[in-house]
């Protein structure tokens, strides 16, 4: 396997709501990288997005996006319709090919316009789960039961998770939400969908980010530091959720072994744990110690650009390796409800 | 700059065939029975068509389950979203019904979240009014069950539909706005983007340069140009159609522009009188009936609201056909 590493990143903040459009979003990052590494645009030889039409409800929206990875003359690009961590997926397997050298991934999403409570039913079964309404908040709640039944987590643990991650997001320039509140305020809110309370659930979010990655010598021709992407695997479990034991994440831990993945190695996790025992599934699967620190930048739960929610975790990743602060991390991406799917990436520096 | 509110609904009627194994799961369920499928030692409910564990096709061995069965994890939902099957704060559960071996997410109806515990027992409720689909079904605490005299649907259900509905709100980004506000004043505001071109309407950023604009690169256009393109539409009949005559549809390049308005309804001249190289005048609306509801975020189908009048030959010579204007 070749090595290719992440030699630039760029990531808009959280925000409520963006006010301009989706390309112009994208559009910054885009600029920002290219002006980093002192490259044209044209050098770059594969350009890969992930965005989903259905957040602004704009068909073609995917379409429109290209204005801002910017694509004229034409480049030779792609698109998933998922997280951009997926498309960082693609690109690494392309590059595999050995025929070009670099890559560039895109993701995006603007939740503002729309009722991500309405519209995420519709990744579910289209037969039996979506005419329900079956919404990630309450199967992230059947899920949280299911956790507190098998005495794998309390709810003091749900408010502890949440609690650290929100206090990270106070030094997180890019957060949507930080907040100092100790575990005894956060037991003492309403439930929202019970066991979990409005604090244990991602804020709406627009956002979007962006890395470039290159294999060997490039990597090294194009920055001085490159973030040298060890592994990365992607799994699925049922979309049933009486197929799956809601308490524990298969998906992921077929990922990290097939990775040789050694927690003990971590120094960072940023695992996209979008509702708080969403994490305390990833860490018990995942075996993460209290050698690693899990999500510096107050994860998920401080600002969550859905499509862009998982590349994010990877970019904050590779941003502290970068910075000296870790020599070995884990990004992690999900998709669907409940952890459905779950992507592992393994980021290292230069020795 | 006054902010501009823009929503609208999405919807797909989605139309699906329902297959050996789903579709008598939803025929049963209509005629008030659930159903699980062999697998192996076990069944599972709602039955599926593959093995979960290798994949394999299993042969559709239906067996009935139910009605009643334990929750083995449920939520309750304080505040639920308009697609809920509920109105009013309800339970999702996972429901495993007597002789099943797997659980199916579904709503319970209960008094509230002190009524509900995991491991209590629920039994299926069918509603007065069934379809076909999982929404025929829903449960309550086992105490709360009333007996139920379900008469069988004739056929079998073999098609599904589900009507995707979302709507979106939002407000028209800063180009878009000044770009309406323009035309609520009887004006046409572009935006110079590279090569000395004006994109109306503007993206707000110049997506060949890579750079995003601001006001100041917004352009007055005069309310002057030619025709590039037309057609006659001549309407059909369909349900909600207004049309009854003849009409024509201009695409119109404003002098100075370099993209074209399309679909611009010409009125005011008799069809066999417009011609490619045309020149036209927009004359607008009085300012009290300009609107412009339509002007919308998505660049790909834009809109001049209904801001102009009529479209009337400005009487100066037509463009000859080798020097028309291009367009992007």
């Amino acid at each position: 396997m070749e090595d290719i590493a992440i030699v630039a990143f760029a990531q808009t903040p959280c925000y409520r709501k963006y006010d301009d459009s989706e390309p112009s979003m994208i559009m910054g990052l885009v600029n920002q990288i290219v002006e980093e590494v002192e490259i044209d645009r044209h050098q770059i030889d594969f350009t890969i997005a992930g965005s989903c039409d259905y957040l602004t409800g704009r068909a073609f929206a995917f379409i429109a996006n290209v204005d801002g990875y910017g694509a004229w003359p034409p480049v030779y690009e792609s698109h998933v319709e998922m997280d951009g961590a997926w498309a960082l997926f693609e690109a690494f397997v392309r590059l595999q090919m050995g025929d070009i050298g670099s890559a560039l991934i895109v993701s995006s999403g603007k939740s503002s316009p729309g009722t991500p409570r309405e519209i995420f039913p519709l990744q579910t079964d289209p037969y039996l789960g979506a005419p329900l309404g079956l919404d990630p908040v309450s199967a992230a709640g059947l899920q949280a039961r299911a956790l507190l039944d098998s005495g794998k987590a309390t709810e003091r643990d749900f408010a502890e998770v949440v609690s650290r991650s929100r206090r990270d997001g106070l030094s997180n320039p890019n957060a949507q939400v930080g907040k100092d509140v100790p575990v005894e305020d956060l037991l003492k809110e309403p439930y929202y969908a019970s066991p979990l309370r409005k604090h244990d659930l991602p804020p709406i979010s627009d956002g979007a980010s962006a890395v470039l990655i290159a294999r060997g010598q490039r990597a090294r021709e194009l920055c001085e530091k490159p973030v040298w992407i060890r592994g990365i695997d992607h799994r699925i479990e049922s979309h049933h959720l009486g197929l799956r034991d809601l308490t524990d994440s298969p998906s992921s831990r077929i990922a990290a072994r097939s990775l040789g993945l050694d927690a003990g190695s971590l120094d960072v996790a940023e695992l996209c744990a979008r509702y708080s025992p969403e994490e305390i599934v990833l860490r018990q699967a995942l075996e993460l110690g209290d050698g690693t620190r899990i999500n510096p930048s107050g994860g998920p739960l401080c600002g969550h650009p859905v499509m862009a929610s998982g590349l994010t975790r990877v970019v904050e990743v590779a941003r502290r390796i970068r910075g000296g602060e870790a020599g070995r991390g884990l990004g992690h991406a999900t998709s669907g409800p409940a952890l459905q799917q779950n992507l592992l990436c393994i980021l290292e520096g230069d020795a | 700059m006054s902010e501009f509110p823009i929503s609208f609904t999405l919807e797909y009627p989605y139309t699906r065939t329902l297959g050996p194994v789903i579709g008598p799961f939803l025929t049963a369920l209509r005629d008030g029975c659930i159903l699980g499928i062999r697998c192996g030692n076990r069944v599972l409910c709602p039955p599926i068509e593959f093995d979960p564990d290798t994949g394999e096709t299993l042969s559709p061995d239906l067996v009935e389950v139910g009605p009643a069965g334990s929750v083995e994890s449920w939520t309750w939902i304080a505040e639920p979203s308009r697609k809920h099957p509920f109105q009013e704060p309800f339970a999702f559960a996972l429901v495993k019904l007597d002789g099943a071996d797997t659980a199916m997410t579904h709503a319970v109806k209960a008094a509230g979240p002190e009524a509900m515990s995991t491991g209590m027992r629920v039994r299926a409720q069918f509603r007065e009014e069934r379809a076909g689909a999982i929404t025929d079904v829903y449960f309550v605490p086992e105490g709360d069950a009333r007996d139920q005299s379900i008469a069988p649907g004739e056929g079998e259900v073999e098609i599904s539909t589900h009507l995707i509905s979302l709507t979106y709100n939002d407000t028209l980004y800063p180009h878009a706005a000044r770009y309406a506000q323009g035309l609520l004043d009887g004006k046409f505001i572009g935006q110079r983007i590279s090569g000395d071109q004006v994109a109306i309407p503007g993206k707000g950023y110049d997506a060949l340069a890579r750079v995003m604009l601001t006001e100041a690169d917004d352009v007055e256009l005069a309310p002057t140009g030619t025709v590039l393109s037309y057609t006659v539409i001549t309407p059909v009949k369909y349900r909600g159609q207004k049309e009854t005559e003849p009409y024509l549809s201009a695409t119109i390049i404003l002098d100075g522009a370099g993209q074209s308005l399309v679909q611009q309804d010409i009125r005011n001249i008799p069809l066999d009188e417009l011609r490619v190289g045309m020149r036209l005048r927009a004359i607008f609306k009085p300012a009290a009936e300009r609107k412009v509801d339509d002007v919308d975020n998505d660049w790909m189908y834009p809109s001049i609201g209904d801001v102009v009048e009529r479209w009337e030959p400005t009487g100066e010579p037509d463009v000859p056909l080798d020097g028309l204007p291009e367009s992007m």
